[in-house]
């Protein structure tokens, strides 16, 4: 084995191997990170969103009786009361539209934030509320 | 003879299936991970107490606790609904409790739960923080079964 040829071996290939994880790792667009980075401090300028529960017994039923019948609105029926504005005790959303949605949790934004400013304040029914408060 | 090509996209989605689209970026927030995460969280801490979990991230305005409780009136089933709302840009979090939902979970329980959760928070991870607060509130909630039984 020459003196070249133990070079490329010894020591260009493994320096080729460190450059390729160090060129993976730290050069900018090699991995995509959908979503935000959140750091404290920092100013929060998106779109008030409100999470809620999965309904328990929503995506696993098949179109049948009660449900809309529109052709290519979902692979699953849904229920037919949702569109007529009392949709099920679960799924209740900012603008009072039951949003029991079908497999999604994720309420839009937009809506939410204007139907939140638009409503009167609700007094709080059944007792006192009890909680909690902390900053950071 | 071309005229039939130039029709113009349209949505087919209506009020009801509109909000169901899996096409809209849902990720603009959260990554879908964190998401899925953030849902998993909430479905399961519900359906273990027999409370409902919501979860609210937005501007909470200049009287942060005031809102909070409007938003836990707004939601559904108020007495048995827990609310988390986290202000990131404000650094407050509120949790507002329903009646019947304060008698599983007292006042102290949330503090902890809280405490955790900002020092997740503190250190930037929003969703890790969400996640395991829900965690301690669900554990401290219990099942509601055995909630009946004494």
């Amino acid at each position: 084995m020459s003196v070249v040829e133990t070079l490329l071996v010894f020591v260009v290939a493994p320096l080729a191997v460190y450059v390729f994880f160090w060129a993976m790792t730290y050069l900018p667009g090699g991995r995509k990170r959908p979503g935000i980075r959140y750091k404290p401090g920092q100013p929060w300028e998106h779109e008030p969103v409100w999470y809620e529960p999965q309904p328990e017994n929503a995506p696993t039923h098949a179109a049948g009786e009660g449900d809309t019948q529109a052709v290519g609105s979902s692979l699953y029926g849904e229920t037919a009361a949702i569109g007529s504005g009392h949709g099920s005790g679960h799924g209740a959303s900012l603008d009072g539209h039951g949003s029991s949605a079908v497999g999604s949790s994720v309420i839009a934004g937009t809506r939410g934030a204007t139907a939140v400013s638009a409503g009167t304040p609700v007094p709080s029914a059944g007792g006192p509320l009890g909680g909690a408060r902390g900053t950071w | 003879m071309t005229r039939v090509l130039d029709a113009e996209p349209h949505d087919s989605g209506t009020v009801d299936t509109a909000p169901n689209r899996a096409d809209q970026g849902y990720d603009t927030i959260f990554s879908y991970r964190e998401l899925a995460r953030l849902d998993e969280a909430l479905t399961m801490s519900s359906r273990e107490t027999g409370l409902r979990f919501t979860l609210y991230i937005g501007d909470l305005g200049p009287r942060t606790r005031i809102r909070a409780e409007e938003l836990h009136a707004r939601g559904g089933d108020p007495v048995d609904s827990v609310l988390l709302a986290v202000s990131p840009g404000q650094r407050v979090i509120e949790v507002v409790t329903g009646a019947s939902a304060a008698r599983r979970l007292p006042d102290r329980a949330c503090a902890l739960a809280v405490l955790s959760m900002t020092n997740s928070f503190a250190a930037g991870d929003l969703v890790g923080g969400i996640v395991n607060g829900l965690r301690q509130l669900s554990d401290q909630a219990g099942h509601p079964h055995s909630a009946r039984r004494h």
